[in-house]
């Protein structure tokens, strides 16, 4: 067991408040949303392992010594991805391309859902053929292949899961950039410091600058 | 085809005096190399996409920073610059990806341009062959990667409707393949680091085609040239400049979704002091060019770092 102050990034006289942010940070940064069908989703899961026990460890720790704290680890993405091929999502007429995803076996799985032919090709044909090609990271057509899943099937849950995901990658809300959303130093501006940063622009033209220490 | 130069830089603004001195010192480190191993004309080649490559594998070593020592600058000898002096030929082996990407692109140039743009495009020709020569004796693994990827580039772009996943698929492996093999030094293939370096690759490749394809999305439109967006939203040099700027904005999309999967690979690397900045690269750099390159009228900020 490695030390969970060194897992948790703190040093071990931290604050609960300091512990808790930097167990926050991790817990996001490893969350499973982030790698949902993605390659890396096992080795991810791993690490969220890590930092959950790591701050169970800690907070174990303190409650002992009589200091509080509170624990509240997020769920680990395991090591089948979030959406988790489980089958378990009422009557899969594709058991086995779902199995050879879960187990990573990548072009087996689409050598199946190759093999399909076009008449048989139901939204869940879509939905793993999207769930294949983004493992392989083209994403282009894994976005359309959910997107017709979704439409073929509107009310299926695990399909509208997956195809939001990509909207919202698309979207710039896991990295990137969005023309719609105003951007301050990579820490996301809020819309006060917005309009300041507007009416400082504004007061420029005219030789002042007035809001030096904001954004 | 594509132009693999100047899109993988750090958002200056953003980095730490210290990190803005070992992202210079890295870089001038491979200028050092290029001179050294393949001549001054080779260090016309340098550039940020293989300067970020050579970042990238020192941010990676498990040791301590590798030393930077000052020493004089060959563009301007009055000027003193600390340079790194790595020992494990990360540098050297960004130096020779640079060179074999030169060549490549020389070749590209001769065989896309008219009769007298040859003719200047046929000046570097002998000393960029030389230099790439050198490097795959060196680096043989390297070059084949590197021209396996050009020529199955060349067969997607010949392709009747080629998607976008296929056009960015050779450029992107490639990457993937270069620091899938960077990784494998010391692990086996298939090992947690291996894997992730791939997937790193892969997504890094694809956003550099990509961007690059969205970038110079209007001048191919203008002259005809080979672009896997114009293929997807039938542009040609007819249609309205809204379809362009729809098509940028789609791009951007796609771009977005390319980053998400890089920054959770990078989010998985052990990295050491250089860390830092390989995650601006990836979390604000790559951003920023994005922005203004698709968004902005005029691109000031961009040429120059």
């Amino acid at each position: 067991m490695p030390d969970p102050y060194r897992v948790l990034g703190v040093p071990p006289n931290a604050t609960d408040e300091e512990v808790k942010a930097a167990y926050r940070k991790l817990a996001k940064k490893y969350h499973p949303d982030n790698y949902a069908d993605s390659p890396l989703a096992d080795l991810a899961g791993e690490k969220m392992k890590e930092v959950n026990e790591a701050y169970d460890q800690v907070v174990k720790e303190r409650r002992n010594r009589g200091t509080g704290g509170r624990s509240g680890p997020y769920g680990s993405a395991g090591t089948g991805g979030s959406y988790g091929y489980t089958g378990g999502t009422g009557g899969s007429g594709f058991e086995d391309v779902r199995s050879l995803i879960n187990a990573g076996r990548i072009s087996d799985a689409e050598q199946i859902l190759d093999g399909v032919p076009p008449e048989g090709r139901n939204a869940e044909w879509y939905f793993l053929k999207g769930a294949v090609l983004y493992r392989r990271g083209w994403l282009e057509e894994a976005y359309n292949d959910f997107s017709a899943a979704c439409r073929m099937d509107p009310s299926n849950v695990e399909y509208r899961a997956a195809y939001a995901q990509v909207t919202n990658q698309r979207n710039g809300m896991y990295g990137g950039y969005n023309p719609n959303v105003p951007q301050y130093g990579g820490f996301g501006g809020c819309d006060l410091c917005t309009s300041l940063c507007v009416a400082d622009l504004c007061c420029n033209c005219f030789g002042g600058d007035m809001y030096p220490w904001c954004c | 085809m594509v132009d693999l130069f100047g899109y993988v830089r750090p958002r200056k603004s953003e980095l730490l005096v210290r990190e803005w001195e070992a992202y210079r010192g890295v870089y001038c480190a491979m200028c050092r190399s290029l001179g050294k191993n393949y001549g001054a004309a080779a260090k016309l080649a340098l550039n940020y996409d293989c300067t970020f490559y050579a970042v990238f594998l020192l941010s990676a070593l498990p040791k301590p920073l590798p030393r930077f020592q000052t020493g004089r600058c060959a563009a301007n000898p009055l000027k003193k610059c600390p340079f790194c002096r790595a020992s494990g030929g990360e540098v050297e082996n960004a130096a020779a990806l640079t060179v074999l990407l030169a060549y490549h692109k020389v070749l590209d140039d001769l065989s896309d341009s008219g009769m007298w743009e040859k003719l200047l495009h046929l000046l570097p020709y002998p000393a960029v062959r030389r230099a790439c020569r050198k490097a795959a004796r060196s680096y043989p693994e390297l070059a084949k990667i590197v021209s396996d990827a050009m020529e199955r580039q060349r067969e997607a772009e010949r392709m009747e409707d080629p998607g976008i996943d296929l056009c960015a698929e050779p450029t992107a492996g490639m990457l993937a393949r270069i620091f899938e093999s960077a990784a494998a030094a010391g692990n086996e293939a298939g090992s947690p680091r291996a894997r992730i370096f791939r997937r790193f690759g892969y997504c890094l490749g694809r956003w550099i085609y990509l961007m690059d394809a969205a970038d110079d999305l209007a001048d191919d439109v203008r002259t005809g040239a080979f672009n896997p967006f114009a293929v997807r939203f039938r542009i040609d040099a007819r249609s309205a400049p809204q379809e362009i700027e729809r098509a940028r904005g789609y791009a951007n999309g796609t771009l977005n979704q390319t980053l998400s999967q890089l920054g959770a690979a990078a989010n998985l690397l052990e990295m050491n002091e250089l860390g830092p900045i390989v995650r601006n690269v990836v979390f604000l750099g790559l951003p920023q060019m994005q922005k203004e390159l698709l968004f902005k009228k005029e691109k000031t900020n961009a040429r120059s770092l």
